[in-house]
């Protein structure tokens, strides 16, 4: 999507012109569907700011109309959509401009929507160690859902560009595994930095419950890398995966290496959200910590070859063990 | 004794907040913890409660060091519940995961029928604690705090946004730990509440 606009809007028409991108959605339902699912997945955070509006609740006591606030919505609803917009209008003129009309009314519908609430049954943990990675993981999906699917889709997207480059190098095996690792982690950085911050608000905001309860730091720790260990392996493996289905010839090596290199990914990536939980920089400080563990996946990968993901898991296990 | 507070200082941002405070509270009895506005009493039951480390002194719940070693700490904090002034646990939480959790940590089990009665938890066991009023979200946080029961019950202004019916009932909860051997520390500035809970005052400040 991202290529697109860029390329379609800013570049164009040299190489492609929105036009082309307007036409191939148009022409085809798969591609069509594709383009707004993204787009949509893209926008409905922003527009669920914009169009709940949670925030600014309290100005309806004001003595003021209420249109100009309407007006507002609307308008920085249309507006932070301009790249999109672009694309549709320069590709396909009035038509462009009804697609993205339809398209805004679903955003801000899916937006407007509240899903029922969760239910807890007769809910049991065993041990401060479940208890803390339950709490962890149900803030990750009730704070953190629309980061979790965009970092599947950028996990498949991470896998597919790294599937591509195998097979055009035409890479053995152990080769592929190495470079496809080392894309993969490249490439999901932001996937894996986005979904961070949730788990790390809830080990900051449930520090005085742990304290006042008899959970130790070592444990918070050991939930806090666990959460961020699933996140980790579990985006790994799917963009391995997907880079398999481009480039099969990269079989076990691929799965491993990319794996392997997420596990340790994840340790050093801990590492920088305990250092950060007291910051006023939090969210700077962990994207900033997920930059880092990527790059130590590749310095590690490009300096030693396969055995560099060894060297990753233990540079993250140490990494952790001195936080 | 149940709770012995010894020459505690707390110092945040360089600036003295409590000053060499003692403390003793037997089996059986409730202390209200009363003074101004920003005289500390928050600090000093954080500090009780294992939240905030002190800088110097000692504290002992049930014969355990609060800031001791990892078993010591342990087990003080079993012998403790705390409900902190702005009553705030992660807001995705329903109730019922915030009692599972503190249950869990404690090795306790849910919630008896007569404190869900008490506190009326029936009616937040689904609800998440960021759509609860801050009386509601009290009333979980007191629900969690009090799954044991513990040995010690160290509350921040608890009667802060409950209504009368619930006020009376907290009293009520309050009487009975005591009552049963247990002990309380209330910080709270409401010296109406202290007399009905028949607390020994101790002024901060």
């Amino acid at each position: 999507m991202g290529a697109g606009i860029v390329g379609g809007v800013i570049f164009g028409p040299n190489g492609m012109s929105p036009r082309d991108f307007a036409h191939l959605a148009l022409g085809s339902p798969v591609i069509g569907i594709g383009m707004v699912a993204t787009w949509m997945l893209l926008f409905v955070p922003v527009a669920r700011v914009i169009v709940r509006a949670d925030a600014a609740r309290y100005l309806r006591s004001l003595p003021s109309p209420r249109w100009p606030t309407v007006a507002l919505g609307v308008a920085a609803l249309v507006g932070f959509q301009w790249p999109w917009i672009a694309l549709w209008f320069l590709g396909a003129g009035a038509i462009g401009v009804a697609v993205v009309a339809l398209v805004t009314v679903l955003i801000a519908g899916v937006a407007w929507w509240r899903f029922a609430p969760p239910k807890t049954g007769a809910l049991r943990w065993r041990g401060p160690v479940a208890a803390l990675f339950g709490t962890y993981a149900r803030g990750l999906r009730r704070r953190a859902a629309d980061a979790l699917m965009r970092c599947a889709g950028l996990a498949v997207l991470a896998g597919l560009a790294a599937g591509l480059f195998c097979r055009n190098n035409q890479l053995g095996s152990r080769e592929a595994g190495v470079i496809a690792a080392a894309v993969i982690a490249v490439v999901l950085t932001p996937g894996w930095a986005g979904t961070l911050l949730p788990p790390l608000e809830t080990h900051r905001d449930s520090a005085w419950l742990a304290a006042s309860t008899g959970i130790s730091e070592q444990t918070r720790r050991v939930a806090l890398a666990s959460i961020v260990v699933a996140i980790y392996l579990v985006t790994a493996l799917v963009a391995a995966l997907a880079a398999l289905a481009i480039a099969p010839d990269g079989g076990a090596w691929i799965i491993a290496l990319t794996v392997a290199s997420a596990f340790g990914a994840a340790f050093v990536a801990t590492r920088a959200m305990i250092r950060s939980e007291h910051s006023d920089a939090m969210a700077m400080r962990v994207v900033i910590g997920a930059i880092a563990a990527s790059a130590v996946v590749v310095i590690a990968l490009g300096a030693l070859g396969a055995v560099g993901a060894v060297a990753v898991i233990a540079l993250g296990v140490l990494a952790v063990g001195t936080a | 004794m149940i709770c012995d507070v010894e020459a505690l200082v707390v110092r945040r941002g360089g600036r003295t907040i409590v000053d060499r405070f003692s403390l003793a509270v037997d089996a059986g009895e409730t202390v209200g913890v009363v003074g101004k506005n920003g005289c500390g009493k928050s600090t000093l039951v954080m500090a009780i409660a294992g939240v905030l480390a002190p800088t110097e002194g000692r504290i002992a719940i049930a014969g355990a060091n609060v800031w001791g070693g990892a078993r010591e700490r342990m087990r003080a904090r079993n012998a403790l519940g705390y409900v902190p002034e702005a009553a705030d646990p992660p807001g995705f939480l329903l109730g019922g995961e915030l009692w599972a959790m503190c249950a869990a940590a404690r090795g306790s089990e849910a919630p008896s029928p007569s404190l869900i009665e008490a506190l009326g938890l029936d009616e937040l066991r689904e609800l998440a604690l960021e759509r609860m009023s801050l009386g509601q979200r009290r009333r979980a946080c007191l629900g969690a705090a009090l799954l044991g029961p513990p040995k010690l019950l160290v509350l921040d202004e608890p009667d802060n946004g409950l209504d009368s019916k619930r006020a009376d009932a907290l009293v009520l909860l309050i009487r009975a730990h005591a009552a049963a051997g247990n002990a309380a520390i209330v910080a709270t500035h409401d010296r109406d509440l202290l007399e009905r809970v028949g607390a020994r005052s101790v002024a901060l400040g």
